[in-house]
């Protein structure tokens, strides 16, 4: 689009949001590095703040999953940091968030996908995994239940991919929109044109305009990075907890209202 | 290019007549770009608008579940965090037709 900005630091011949991607990768393996370097028993600093955050991630999964479901800590929680960094990446002016892009979220998602088939596979046998996609329908229904459930699953990692790349380039052109109409082209260059009216009016406009954004929309926006990641980490449990708990009470339980 | 598509956009808006005049249609398919634009405008409000009543159906009995309940709260917070970023997916679908047809263009 035309009113965005290219991100400051390109890459020859590599997509920017393989770039960005990139720049998230060194941040998460930084901290982990700087935190893992020397263990303490008793954690400070960036340990204590790392361990604080995989306890709210475990905590999660207790509530959702159960305790089975810490096997799962290093995928939900790679994920979950991945996503949030990536939005986060995207409020930063002269960046841009890898989440932003169509084909990160969808790699996300597809991940997401296959992972928890394939822990439903692995906890019940393809069988007894596949059977549990007829639901507990009487047998003439069956069929029609198996192709409705395979749609939905396929609806899955589209709703997950679509939702976040939705909200963070939407939020993304709205940020684009409010710079471009403060910057050179707008309201600044308005101020600074040389005229008494344009200086007043842009001088007003540019002043609220920068309240605006720096008091609403980035709160908001942080918001919405946070939103986002808890929401694809939340549906990435409810997922596997699906997949994994279908084992135990087969059939006629009433499963929580998820999806 | 884009300036003048919204430009375009705006004056079938405002005078159809005039744009129909000043475009001559070249095998049909001149307006589809002007029409993606309102299309686009238009399609994001209706689901702005009613994404926004579902989602208020829903917060409004969270509050009422919540007010009535308070230590069960946080579970319901939960709840209808999850459920309404379900309801909001179906705007985002909404958007991300909008941005396709508004920066994607696959229609001339």
């Amino acid at each position: 689009m035309s009113l965005d900005h290219p991100p400051i630091v390109h890459l020859p011949g590599i997509p920017d949001h393989v770039t960005y991607t990139w720049v998230v990768m060194i941040v998460l393996a930084g901290l982990a590095f700087v935190a893992s370097r020397n263990v303490a028993l008793v954690p400070r600093g960036v340990q204590n703040f790392l361990e604080i955050v995989l306890e709210q991630f475990q905590q999660l999964i207790d509530d959702v999953i159960g305790p089975e479901g810490r096997r799962y800590l290093p995928l939900i929680a790679t994920l979950g940091l991945f996503i949030l960094v990536g939005n986060l990446l995207s409020l930063v002016p002269g960046m841009y968030g890898p989440t932003t892009n169509l084909n990160t979220t969808a790699a996300c998602a597809l991940i997401v996908f296959f992972a928890y088939h394939w822990i439903g596979i692995k906890k019940q046998g393809p069988i007894t995994y596949l059977k549990h996609f007829m639901g507990p329908v009487p047998l003439p229904l069956k069929p029609l239940m198996f192709v409705i459930e395979i749609i939905s699953h396929l609806a899955r990692p589209l709703s997950l991919t679509l939702r976040l790349f939705g909200n963070m380039f939407g939020g993304h052109v709205l940020l684009a929109i409010i710079f471009f109409l403060m910057g050179l082209d707008g309201l600044l260059g308005w101020a600074l044109s040389g005229s008494l009216i344009g200086a007043l009016v842009g001088g007003i406009g540019g002043a609220v305009m920068i309240v605006f954004t720096v008091g609403f929309l980035y709160p908001l926006k942080i918001l919405v990075s946070f939103l986002q990641a808890f929401i694809f980490v939340m549906l990435t449990m409810l997922y596997i907890s699906g997949a994994i708990e279908e084992a135990e009470h087969h059939g006629g339980e009433h499963h929580p209202a998820h999806h | 290019m884009r300036r003048s598509l919204i430009l375009a956009g705006l004056a079938v808006l405002a005078v159809p007549g005039l744009a129909l005049a000043a475009e001559p249609p070249a095998g049909g398919g001149n307006l589809v770009g002007p029409y993606a634009v309102l299309v686009a405008g238009f399609a994001m409000a209706f689901a702005a608008g009613l994404c926004a009543l579902g989602q208020g159906k829903a917060v409004a009995s969270a509050v009422d579940a919540m007010a009535r309940q308070p230590g069960a709260a946080a579970r319901i917070q939960t709840a209808m965090i999850i459920g309404l970023a379900l309801i909001e997916s179906l705007a985002i679908y909404v958007l991300v037709v909008a941005m396709i047809l508004l920066f994607v263009q696959p229609i001339k």
